[in-house]
């Protein structure tokens, strides 16, 4: 019975918690720009992490050791220095554009500048941070993050025509716009595809202690969790689609993008996609903040844990807090959140190799997945997701450049 | 006896060449087994397959190369701690020729099977 | 035993499973007409600097001698302290007692316990 409450916690952290700047933001252009044609991507992403998720989980319940730790001890520093510098960079980049995203929410609700709102939002991401468990975090948070089921439910409002989002899951390359259209396709997996998900899942399982018996546990919170998650994700497209497509409008700001949801709610669908992206970044930041103090205290051997009372552990608390600081100060100088959103997007695309090649390696280890090991299925599914990203790595700059 | 030290994780990925300056390989693992109440290093394992062997990944790796077309996929060479000259750890030198360290090599593959 | 696979990089913890850094480093022993022996396993910033290039490692301890703890030498623990190795390294030593959480009970003393909810 435990167990079944476990996976129904997880499932719902999932859904609560899948939304952040990034997903809101790409799907959001995709939906404006090219009406349903981009669905598949969000389902290959989606695959993907699925995928990588179930792996994380199952090498950390296994193993008691994180991603993190198994890369740098597998593979050795001299590989994981790369990787590690690349994810404190993009890491960098993405909470300041999460913060961004609460701050542009206040200014949509108060109507005061989000420069103002940065260091208010950071301290209070700080003082979750400092003050909470892992618990309140992964759960609190991530249950009022069910207040993005509003474009789940605006989606069924709206009825799309079923045909045309059917159309959508094949892919489809349109003649026009095809550098656009191939930029937001990056993007889009970019945002899903995201590293600190991985590193910040597998942390997640050493903190709740998970072991061997939550093999079934992992299994069911990836799939069912990351499955119905990208279902709001799926939502803010269709419903992109079918309000700002026919109006032409260009997602060039957030308060373009706010309007998606008055024409199914009325008023209040305005302030509910405030509180959504309010909400919704503001776990997100959580999450960000917490990985860059994951992965730095784990690839030093230091003591870490959300859960630790801060002086336990003193570098760890002491990275996050200047961290979130730094970042915020992103946002305080004026740095267009949506533009540093996309930016910060397509830059994860680009070191997404050097993060997922060591699954290859980490989950054909029986020192660390004993009996657990990669079946051939998982593998393929590696294999392909390496092959993908590095295709994506080569393109997303120039397509940055080109169809931006 | 004079002793010097020697940093392992910096000998690591060094080329060694042999007394007639042919490339050997990198040295990419270090075995160790205990002595009495100390451990001491046996072999050194060089070469390119031993990258795969020290990530336990030989049957993912060899069966990628396979797919890759390389055939004949020689295991790399075991060198004896004796015949390894560290005077320099930036150069390290095969005290034998790599003819002999083949011999070597297969003969402790076909010890250990 | 495969020495830089299974120990080189891997999680020191000490007897009371505390986390105490990583094996950064491995001294070895080297005396004429013997086999090399494994002295000492090393931990710290500047060892593992100096993997990445030697200049590294200067430049991280001449910012470390001025900072926070100013402690740059490297910590080494003896072969004869190793108890067993899996997953991790566990030695045999109280990880509070060494130098290897320098920094660690400096920041906790000197910054943490200073914010509010630190102590």
């Amino acid at each position: 019975m435990n167990k079944i409450r476990e996976i129904a916690l997880g499932i719902v952290t999932s859904i609560g918690g899948f939304l952040d700047v990034g997903a809101i933001a790409t799907a959001a252009e995709a939906g404006s720009s090219f009406e349903f044609q981009l669905i598949w991507t969000i389902v290959l992403g989606t695959i993907c992490v699925i995928a990588l998720v179930e792996m994380s989980g199952r090498l950390s319940a296994v193993s008691k050791h994180t991603l993190a730790d198994a890369v740098r001890e597998r593979l050795g520093f001299n590989f994981f220095i790369f990787p590690l510098i690349a994810e404190v960079i993009v890491d960098f980049l993405v909470l300041g554009a999460e913060i961004g995203g609460v701050c542009i929410a206040l200014q949509l609700v108060t109507g005061i500048s989000f420069q103002w709102w940065a260091l208010p939002v950071a301290f209070a991401i700080w003082l979750l941070l400092w003050k909470g468990t892992f618990g309140l975090i992964e759960n609190g948070i991530s249950f009022l993050g069910l207040i993005t089921l509003a474009f789940v439910v605006a989606t069924f409002k709206l009825r799309p025509a079923l045909p045309a989002v059917a159309g959508g899951l094949l892919p489809t390359i349109p003649q026009q716009d095809t550098a656009h259209y191939l930029f937001i396709a990056v993007s889009i997996l970019g945002a899903l595809i995201s590293p600190y998900l991985f590193y910040f899942y597998s942390a997640g399982a050493v903190e709740d202690k998970w072991d061997r018996s939550h093999l079934g546990v992992n299994r069911a919170v990836a799939g069912l969790g990351m499955g119905f998650g990208s279902l709001v994700s799926l939502g803010v497209l269709i419903v992109a689609a079918q309000v700002l497509h026919p109006r032409g409008i260009q997602v060039d700001s957030y308060e373009q993008v706010a309007l998606m949801l008055t024409q199914p709610f009325g008023y209040w669908g305005f302030v509910l996609f405030a509180a959504s992206l309010g909400v919704a970044c503001f776990g997100a930041a959580l999450e960000v903040s917490l990985d860059t103090a994951y992965i730095l205290a784990q690839a030093f051997g230091w003591n870490w844990g959300e859960t630790l009372h801060p002086k336990e552990a003193a570098r760890f608390s002491f990275v996050y807090t200047v961290f979130v600081f730094l970042a915020s100060l992103l946002m305080v100088v004026g740095i267009d959140p949506l533009q540093l959103t996309l930016f910060s997007m397509a830059l994860t695309a680009v070191i997404l190799p050097l993060t997922i090649i060591p699954f290859l390696v980490l989950m054909n280890d029986r020192s660390y997945v004993g009996d657990h090991c990669n079946g051939w299925i998982s593998n393929t599914i590696t294999i392909f997701t390496i092959v993908l990203t590095f295709v994506l790595a080569i393109v997303a700059i120039p397509l940055e450049v080109l169809g931006g | 006896m004079a002793s010097r030290e020697l940093h392992l994780e910096l000998l690591l990925g060094k080329c060694v060449f042999d007394s007639t300056g042919n490339r050997v390989g990198r040295i990419e693992e270090v075995r160790a087994q205990q002595q009495g109440d100390d451990w001491v290093i046996v072999e050194y394992l060089v070469g390119i397959p031993a990258i795969v062997e020290r990530l336990s990944a030989w049957n993912l790796g060899a069966g990628l190369l396979h797919l890759m077309g390389a055939r004949n996929l020689h295991k790399g060479y075991r060198i004896p701690w004796e015949q390894l000259d560290l005077l320099d750890p930036e150069h390290p030198r095969l005290i034998c020729t790599i003819d002999a360290l083949k011999e070597i090599s297969q003969q402790l593959e076909r010890d250990a099977h | 035993m495969d020495v830089i696979r299974d120990v080189l990089d891997n999680q020191i913890v000490d007897r009371n499973q505390r986390k105490m850094g990583k094996v950064d480093g491995i001294v070895v022993e080297l005396v004429e007409g013997q086999p090399p022996r494994l002295a000492y396993l090393e931990t710290g910033v500047t060892t593992l600097a100096h993997r990445v290039h030697p200049r590294c490692s200067r430049w991280v301890a001449a910012i470390a001698s001025k900072w926070g703890a100013k402690h740059t030498e490297p910590f080494r623990i003896a072969w004869s302290k190793v108890r067993n190795i899996g997953i991790d390294v566990e030695v045999d030593l109280d990880a509070e007692q060494t130098p290897a959480l320098a920094y660690e009970v400096w920041l906790r003393e000197r910054v943490i316990k200073h914010i509010p909810g630190g102590s």
